[in-house]
């Protein structure tokens, strides 16, 4: 019944798309009120039924219809709840359909809050939002239906099954009992809460990116082509971001604790499939304020907000029909070809768009730019510099692959090393920026007066490099990139204390109050002035990390000990063959870590093992002792199955790792200061206003 | 005399090759020497997974004969072009083959370099332009079906909140 309803619902979800596709642009068309107002109510609709759909399949899932063929694939009967829940997403066809509900979420807020306010762009912006709808809801509807149930032909002496929406005439449903027990589970590697919660948060960073991408196609398609599209969609961009980097971050942790390689970023495709639509969107989110302040670069933004869309798009297609793996998995992929026409036009159909209205006259900038130091300048420098990333990076990860498959018939695998080669002198450039932009005005802005401003940020960044310096940092290379990484967070910090300093002179305040007040009034700009000091923060921890990681594997019998950064690792015990609740078997080592003669913690790095699960079925968890300075990183990696007494530990000391973590929630903060609206009047001046 | 040279010097090169042997079998090859080389190829089967960090028993087996290649005197590039041989380009990080080495690197450099020109050019014509006037006329453009008195209507509701 589950199944029954969940597919007639995405079928109903799928016409009122198509439906408020066509009435939102026929009404605006012919200024059909009531034919637009349907189409916005279809729109709304939509959510109910996608709502509906993926409720049927969620309560499938925690409810155990393994009848279903989604269910019967990604849960059995031994699994926690909590991992029945997140099954949602854990294969194909579950998350193609919570990718689509996503979106209609996203879609009916965006309608909803935004409709009064920008009544002009709501539309063509709808029918874009159902577009994309349309292509998601037919891709789970034809080729990635996640209600195919399981059913016995009539006539099958083997009581083989087959997968199909609507019972076969004639058929049978199979034996629940034979089903639950042949169930696969989820993935190990999901099993995990960081994997639990990160592709939702990727999905909705996704997803939000459709939101300004409407708004910029319906700003074309409209003809107004004020800064009313930007003003609509800045809050969806930024939300968008927010859930972007959360989703990045949290993958890089996941990848930490679990994938067992003592990192957290190693420049996988698909690692790199959900960076390239955070470059864009990250080029996109300061162009855009040039054209907010300075009526510039209105082609350059829409191209930005279009490629962002089309990386998330591309990074979708590239990770979901097989691109990654090989171009003839591609081929031999049933969503492949359909994805990959859908970014095509779409793309094509956006550029087309942008060229008309260019050609019209009406993506003319206003101003000229006055100089190179000016903000608007140096922000066409930082867009530069993400767009050669994006480059680098698309190359690297999909571009070289894909040509030396297609003309020269070799696999080619670009690795750390490309990405290690390519990639620092392009994030230490926008560091730079990042260190300069925040200090130049808008408009006219010479080089001495920009030199003046960053005495005092130049001179702190100097202290600090000292103080390195006394820690026994020699390098001079390592130095000139804490410097210019350091430069950018001082930068931050001193802009913020400039603006809490005017406060308290001018209001005679606490600082604590003044700093609330001032990023109250304007969270934008203190809300960016925190992300720039999570960014720093992160680019210390990256830094450190990468190049002061230490490393070793030995061998140890129980008893013996390992040495490595002033750290000593005892081997004391092994526990073999633990059953858990979801019954994984764990073999688990336990070993105590040491400095300076005191015993700091014991760490239990374990194997474990998922019996009855295909393909990849083991999981080697790391025991990690986490301080600011340096994490104790340990795998166990082998052991003598007999006597269980020797073991083989692979041990990193990771210097500054956790800085990565914490800069990341910095950004998270700031990014959700920046969100915030902007409270432009307050309460006595409202009511003087009201009564005057 | 000739014999006695010759005699001699085989008794050299004996002599060479047995301590040679001796040496080779006394070289033990850490982990850590295998894990240097492994880090720097990538696992055959699986994706993207370099090869010392890979769980799979397949790669349990490469990473010991990694150690036998050590043993016996291989030195790193050997190993790394023994396995590039055996198994394609995928196995490193970067290809070893020149012609698929330089379309690996030189074109991203290249974008770049192009994409350096691209934007001097465009902040140069963004200072020295003479700003064009908005040729559309307004009534080319769409009217706004919203009556002007809904602002003020908006703006008394905000102000009464």
């Amino acid at each position: 019944m589950l199944a029954e309803i969940g597919y007639f619902a995405l079928i109903l979800a799928l016409l009122t798309a198509v439906y408020a596709i066509i009435t939102s642009v026929f009404g605006e068309y012919h200024r059909m009120e009531s034919v637009v107002l349907s189409g916005r109510n279809a729109a709304l609709l939509n959510f109910v039924f996608v709502a509906i759909a993926t409720l049927a399949l969620q309560i499938a899932l925690m409810t155990e219809q393994y009848q279903i063929k989604y269910v019967w694939s990604v849960s059995n009967p031994q699994m926690p709840e909590f991992f029945r829940f997140t099954a949602l997403w854990g294969s194909q066809a579950g998350s193609l359909l919570f990718w689509s509900f996503l979106m209609s979420l996203f879609s009916s807020c965006a309608i909803l809050f935004n409709w009064k306010k920008y009544r002009r762009l709501m539309p063509y912006a709808i029918a874009y939002m159902m577009a994309v709808l349309v292509f998601f809801i037919g891709i789970s509807l034809v080729y990635e239906n996640p209600f195919e149930r399981w059913w016995i032909l009539p006539g099958n002496a083997t009581n083989d099954v087959v997968a199909a929406v609507l019972a076969p005439t004639g058929a049978t449903a199979p034996d629940p009992t034979r089903l639950a027990e042949t169930a696969n589970g989820l993935n190990p590697l999901l099993r995990h809460f960081g994997m639990a919660i990160h592709p939702p948060m990727l999905y909705l960073g996704f997803v939000g990116f459709v939101i300004p991408f409407a708004f910029a196609m319906s700003a074309l398609a409209s003809g107004e082509l004020s800064t009313n599209w930007i003003k609509a969609s800045r809050r969806w961009a930024l939300i968008a971001w927010l859930f972007l980097s959360l989703g990045l971050i949290l993958g890089g942790r996941w990848a930490y604790d679990v994938l067992g390689w003592g990192g957290y970023w190693g420049w996988d495709p698909v690692e790199n499939a959900a960076f390239l639509p955070w470059i864009v969107g990250t080029a996109f989110l300061h162009s855009v304020m040039i054209q907010e302040k300075r009526g510039m670069l209105k082609v350059w933004n829409m191209f930005l907000i279009i490629g962002t869309f089309s990386a998330v798009i591309f990074g979708t297609f590239a990770t979901r029909s097989g691109l990654i793996e090989s171009v003839h998995s591609f081929a031999r992929s049933e969503i492949g070809f359909p994805m990959f026409f859908f970014w095509f036009v779409i793309t094509l159909i956006s550029m087309a768009m942008i060229l008309r209205r260019r050609s019209q006259g009406l993506l003319a900038d206003e101003h000229n730019l006055s100089s190179i130091f000016s903000r608007e300048g140096l922000f066409v420098l930082n867009n530069l510099i993400f767009v050669v990333l994006f480059i680098a990076i698309f190359w690297g990860s999909f571009g070289a692959p894909i040509t030396s498959e297609l003309f020269f018939d070799t696999n080619i695998t670009l690795g750390a090393e490309y990405f290690n080669a390519v990639t620092p002198p392009l994030f230490l450039a926008m560091y730079i920026l990042m260190g300069i932009a925040p200090l130049s005005a808008w408009g006219v802005t010479s080089l001495s007066r920009l030199g003046k401003t960053m005495v005092i940020p130049i001179g702190l960044t100097l202290l600090s490099l000292g103080l390195f310096i006394l820690n026994g940092m020699k390098e001079p290379l390592v130095l000139i990139g804490y410097g210019i990484v350091l430069l950018s967070g001082w930068v931050a910090i001193y802009e913020t204390y400039r603006g809490i300093r005017a406060r308290v002179k001018a209001h005679k305040e606490n600082p604590l109050v003044a700093l609330w007040k001032v990023s109250n009034r304007n969270p934008r700009r203190y809300g960016g002035y925190m992300i720039h000091l999570g960014v720093t923060v992160i680019g210390i921890g990256v830094i450190g990390s990468t190049l002061y990681q230490l490393e070793t594997q030995r061998s140890l019998e129980v008893g013996d000990s390992l040495d490595l950064g002033g750290y000593t690792m005892i081997y004391d015990r092994f526990d073999g063959g633990q059953i858990s609740q979801d019954e994984r078997i764990m073999d688990i080592a336990n070993v105590s870590v040491w400095r300076d003669g005191k015993k700091l913690t014991t760490l239990r790095p374990r194997r474990d093992f998922f019996p009855g699960t295909e393909g990849l079925n083991t999981m080697t968890i790391a025991g990690a002792h986490s301080t600011i300075e340096n994490d104790f990183y340990v795998l166990l990696v082998d052991w003598e199955e007999i006597n269980q007494n020797r073991a083989t530990f692979k041990v990193y000391v990771n210097p500054l790792i956790n800085l990565v973590w914490w800069g990341g929630l910095i950004l998270i903060l700031g990014t959700i200061i920046a969100i915030f609206p902007k409270d432009v009047m307050n309460k006595e001046t409202r009511q003087r206003l009201l009564h005057s | 005399m000739l014999l006695k040279l010759k005699l001699s010097s085989c008794l050299i090169v004996m002599l060479l090759i047995i301590v040679g042997n001796l040496n080779a079998q006394e070289r033990v090859v850490s982990d850590d020497e295998v894990n240097k080389v492994a880090e720097k190829l990538y696992c055959p089967v699986c994706e993207n997974i370099p090869l010392d960090s890979c769980g799979t028993a397949a790669c349990q087996d490469w990473r010991n004969e990694i150690r036998l290649q050590l043993e016996a005197g291989a030195t790193e590039s050997e190993i790394i072009n023994d396995f590039v041989q055996r198994f394609g380009e995928r196995v490193v990080g970067t290809p070893r083959d020149p012609s698929l080495r330089f379309l690996s690197v030189a074109p991203p450099l290249i974008l770049s370099i192009l994409g350096i020109f691209v934007a001097v050019f465009i902040l140069v014509h963004l200072r020295n332009r003479h700003l064009v006037p908005n040729t559309v006329n307004d009534a080319t453009l769409p009217e706004s079906d919203v009556p002007a008195d809904h602002f003020q209507d908006l703006l008394k509701r905000d102000l009464s909140q």
